[in-house]
């Protein structure tokens, strides 16, 4: 007998973002699975992830470290027999667990690199990573004590410029594009 | 050959000796390559978690369509990050027609277009494909007999449109007919296109150590002298993060992480101050001594 729950109907939330449609189209082979670099220290690995939404259990997809744990290698992308862009739905899920306010680090850092993207039309590394401490907290400054060394040769080979890069002469427009592009995402795809 | 170059954030900061050397093996070959103007960043592979995929994209595309209205010629991108970044958005524009319909939708909110006229070219490509490996041979003023070198394209550089576009994306051969090009000898090295853990440094450092300390006994055991790249973060987690590896895995390389500029360079004989190595951190000098350096 088989004890697998098939409930996609719960799961919509996912399915309609902007890549999740995609991932109805899993066909469970594993490729992903043993393909993923990260793997070893993901909660679930994708096809474990692509099954639990069959299953309607968006409560544990929503709570799995795996999207935050992707680095958008691409391996499993041009590996899936099925073609699921599977670094897309990674992104949609980062994105709507973004939205719901999620703690993870990366969310900081990706939100930190966006603001430091949008104030400049360039990101500027050193201030980027301050702001991150500055943001996660006490937990992330006694981690970043432990890294100070490779920092500090960082700095030392002169790859942590002190200064910010000039202001993109268009930042207007970039923000101008980046209102519009939002409005359209909103309009559906 | 002219090109609309996108130099990305990083050729400024932490890759700078890219940055550096790419201009001086510019110059040698006479690559015309001129900055898009007033190019803005990409979003890397972490703005789309804050504000989704399509704007993203969009806001990328702004960069396509200031390099085509410009006319210099395809785009040239040297960051692999970069590379997937323009090349996967100008991908959309040629074969999804109702995506660049609205990223020009987008696009024309600052009276900007973008036709898809463009190709986006990572440097090992025009290397290969534009320069020549002939040419890099008859430009080699220093053979560099006896160096072994691990070859490490990185993911992104291979994979940016998901699928085979100037290499294969699991098998990358290109690095390392430029690399034997210069008469260095290229390693087989199982990680060539095997991912180093990304910019996860501040995040789940772990994941640098696990993947990126893979990519450094891989080359090790491959009996390599020196560990090349096209990609800014490949070099600086192999780099930067080397003696942090050594600590936490018991390890002890000392192997130093070239970009393929700074090669070219020295087999070219160009100025070795020109070629950005006071930014190397795990030191060059025992590779550079053997060549006169
Ligand atoms: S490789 Fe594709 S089809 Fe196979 S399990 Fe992964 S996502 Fe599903
Ligand atoms: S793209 Fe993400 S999920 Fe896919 S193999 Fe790479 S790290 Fe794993
Ligand atoms: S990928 Fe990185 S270096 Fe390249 S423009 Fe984007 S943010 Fe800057
Ligand atoms: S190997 Fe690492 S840095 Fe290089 S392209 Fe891949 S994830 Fe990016």
């Amino acid at each position: 007998m088989c004890a697998f729950k098939y409930n996609p109907a719960a799961s919509r939330e996912v399915y309609n973002l902007e890549s999740g449609k995609y991932a109805q189209q899993c066909m469970q082979c594993g490729l992903c699975a043993v393909t993923c670099p990260a793997r070893h220290l993901m909660d679930y690995t994708p096809r474990q992830l692509f099954k639990m939404l069959f299953a309607g259990e968006v409560d544990k997809v929503l709570k799995a470290n795996t999207p935050w744990l992707c680095t958008s290698c691409c391996l499993c992308t041009v590996r899936c027999p099925r073609g699921i862009p599977i670094i897309d739905v990674m992104h949609s899920l980062k994105h709507y667990h973004f939205e719901k306010g999620t703690k993870a680090p990366v969310a900081t850092l990706s939100k930190v690199f966006f603001d430091s993207m949008m104030k400049r039309g360039r990101v500027f590394e050193l201030g980027m990573t301050n702001a991150y401490y500055m943001k996660s907290g006490f937990g992330a400054i006694k981690d970043a004590m432990k890294m100070q060394d490779v920092g500090m040769a960082m700095m030392k080979a002169k790859r942590l410029p002190l200064a910010p890069p000039k202001k993109v002469k268009g930042l207007g427009d970039v923000k101008k594009i980046y209102d519009k592009a939002v409005a359209l995402a909103k309009e559906g795809h | 050959m002219a090109y609309s170059f996108y130099p990305g954030c990083s050729m400024e900061a932490t890759g700078k000796a890219y940055g550096v050397s790419f201009e001086a093996i510019n110059k040698a070959l006479g690559l015309e390559a001129k900055d898009i103007p007033d190019w803005n960043c990409c979003g890397a592979t972490v703005v789309a978690n804050v504000i989704g995929d399509f704007p993203q994209q969009a806001i990328t595309a702004r960069n396509l369509a200031l390099a085509e209205k410009n006319g210099a010629g395809d785009i040239l991108v040297g960051c692999s990050s970069c590379f997937m970044n323009l090349a996967w958005v100008n991908e959309r524009f040629k074969t999804e027609p109702e995506f660049a319909q609205k990223c020009n939708e987008a696009l024309s909110a600052a009276g900007l277009q973008y036709n898809g006229t463009l190709r986006v070219r990572h440097l090992l490509d025009v290397l290969v494909n534009d320069i020549g490996l002939d040419e890099i041979k008859a430009r080699t003023i220093k053979p560099l007999e006896g160096l072994k070198v691990a070859c490490y394209s990185g993911c992104q550089t291979v994979r940016g449109v998901r699928r085979p576009d100037f290499d294969d994306v699991e098998r990358p051969k290109v690095l390392g007919q430029i690399v034997e090009a210069m008469g260095a000898t290229a390693v087989p090295f199982t990680h060539a296109a095997r991912c180093c853990g990304g910019s996860q440094q501040f995040t789940n450092v772990n994941m640098i150590y696990d993947l990126t300390g893979d990519v450094l006994e891989a080359a090790h055991q491959a009996g390599a002298d020196v560990i090349v790249t096209p990609c800014p973060m490949c070099h600086m987690n192999c780099d930067a993060y080397q003696k942090k590896i050594n600590q936490v895995k018991g390890r002890n390389y000392d192997m130093p992480v070239f970009f393929i500029t700074q090669l070219m360079g020295v087999a070219f004989d160009l100025k070795v101050k020109e070629l950005g190595f006071e930014h190397n951190i795990v030191s060059p000098q025992k590779i550079l001594k053997r060549f006169g350096l």
